[in-house]
């Protein structure tokens, strides 16, 4: 009895947590003017804090069935998919911000993995087995997996392409990738497990590991949205002429 | 069951790899040395010699096909390296423009803006022609007379790498790059 309120605690103190503390990065951001730089995670932020409300009252509220409850925590979780593929599109665009090439191809690259990401949801949630009423829930699940992968591979993208191409990120765009990467990753893993393991235990321990990545993750958010941007490296006795001269040689030999 | 392991472990990957970024992405620096040194360590002739037409033609009428896809792959992996190094010669000359573009003189920063976009587009045609020539290793046969622009138009392009090469090396007794 002692162990199961013991577990029950540890649940709830790891649901709130990271929406307290989100609380904190939405005030790093509204401090520190970021939500203009970051519409998108700004609006990310606020929807997970309202969700988190919306979801912890009606998890105590006596007259809300487990069904009418399922289906606000199905649609919340569509748009913060939504929302998350928004995060990576605007921390890509800031990633590629200084080459007008790699931002229209990159914009192009993820407008064709959200369009996949969509067909995929709704074959998904047409033909998935179950019964009517449990349909639309389970596609919802599938769809969450799919995400968590394509988000997955987006990020991972993201950073391999920057590593290859020489492109230096921004501290808090930085941050935010790293943070949504560890999150989709453990996202993929319990999701996983979850279609595989169906009982009680190993879905509470599954959402304890989600839960405590979260928590990690919004304190790697608070954590680089915090530090100071690091001063570039600057070149030191390199005249303008030089730079051009490199700039020549290189466009002469692209184009050869 | 098997599934739903392989997505745990892709996603364990994932992590490590992400992990792995975090940690590395402190360390890295500009450096112009480093672009300096890729390129002069390309040696234009040997690499002229490995995606010559003629030198294969020569090859194939004097070997035995079997010795000639020896020889052959082991050339398109020696081309493979060169055009390797050419990429991240690139991917360095990138890093070098970024850090020209925060300059306070607006010249150098309009020069590191086409310095980039070159150095990215110089980047991604040598991955174009590094998976071209990954071809010429697992299929030797492969006629390279339809090789990628960076490997086509290679007279030229060597050419101005040899004055690339000497810009570099003028530049390591000027630039050096500290960081902040």
């Amino acid at each position: 009895m002692l162990g199961a309120n013991w577990h029950y605690v540890l649940l709830l103190f790891l649901w709130i947590t990271p929406h307290v503390l989100l609380a904190g990065v939405a005030g790093i951001l509204w401090k520190r003017c970021l939500y203009r730089e970051l519409p998108c995670f700004t609006a990310f932020v606020l929807f997970e804090i309202a969700e988190f409300i919306l979801l912890f009252t009606l998890r105590f509220v006596p007259g809300v069935t487990k069904e009418q409850y399922a289906y606000i925590f199905s649609a919340t979780l569509l748009l913060s998919i939504a929302l998350r593929l928004g995060v990576i599109d605007e921390v890509s665009k800031d990633l590629f911000r200084e080459s007008q090439f790699l931002k229209v191809s990159a914009s192009r690259l993820l407008q064709c993995v959200a369009v996949a990401l969509l067909g995929m949801g709704v074959i998904l949630a047409i033909y998935s087995p179950g019964d009517n009423s449990a349909r639309w829930h389970s596609g919802v699940f599938v769809v969450n997996r799919g995400a968590a992968m394509v988000q997955c591979g987006l990020i991972l993208s993201l950073f391999v392409f920057s590593r290859f191409l020489g492109l230096s990120w921004r501290r808090p765009a930085f941050g935010i990738t790293l943070g949504l990467g560890i999150l989709t990753s453990m996202d993929l893993a319990t999701s996983a497990l979850r279609a595989e393991f169906s009982g009680e235990v190993i879905r509470d321990f599954l959402n304890l590991l989600l839960t405590g990545a979260s928590s990690v993750c919004v304190l790697l958010w608070i954590r680089y949205l915090l530090a100071p941007e690091v001063e570039p490296a600057s070149l030191t006795l390199i005249s303008g002429d030089e730079v051009k001269a490199w700039n020549t040689e290189l466009q002469q030999l692209v184009r050869d | 069951m098997i599934a739903a392991w392989t997505l745990v472990a892709i996603a364990f990957c994932a992590l490590g790899i992400v992990g792995y970024f975090a940690l590395r992405s402190h360390k890295r620096r500009p450096d112009v040395e480093k672009a300096g040194q890729a390129l002069q360590s390309l040696d234009i002739e040997a690499f002229r010699n490995l995606v010559d037409s003629a030198e294969e033609d020569f090859l194939r009428e004097h070997l035995s096909p079997r010795k000639f896809r020896e020889v052959q792959r082991q050339r398109a992996w020696a081309a493979l390296l060169y055009a390797w190094e050419a990429g991240r010669a690139a991917s360095a000359l990138a890093q070098l423009a970024q850090t020209a573009q925060r300059s306070s003189d607006p010249e150098i920063v309009a020069s590191g803006v086409q310095l980039a976009e070159n150095a990215f587009r110089l980047r991604l045609q040598s991955l174009g022609a590094c998976l071209y020539l990954l071809g010429g290793v697992v299929w030797p046969d492969l006629d390279t007379r339809s090789v990628p622009p960076l490997v086509d138009h290679y007279d030229r392009a060597a050419a101005t790498m040899r004055r690339l090469g000497r810009l570099s090396s003028g530049a390591h007794g000027l630039a050096r790059s500290r960081s902040a």
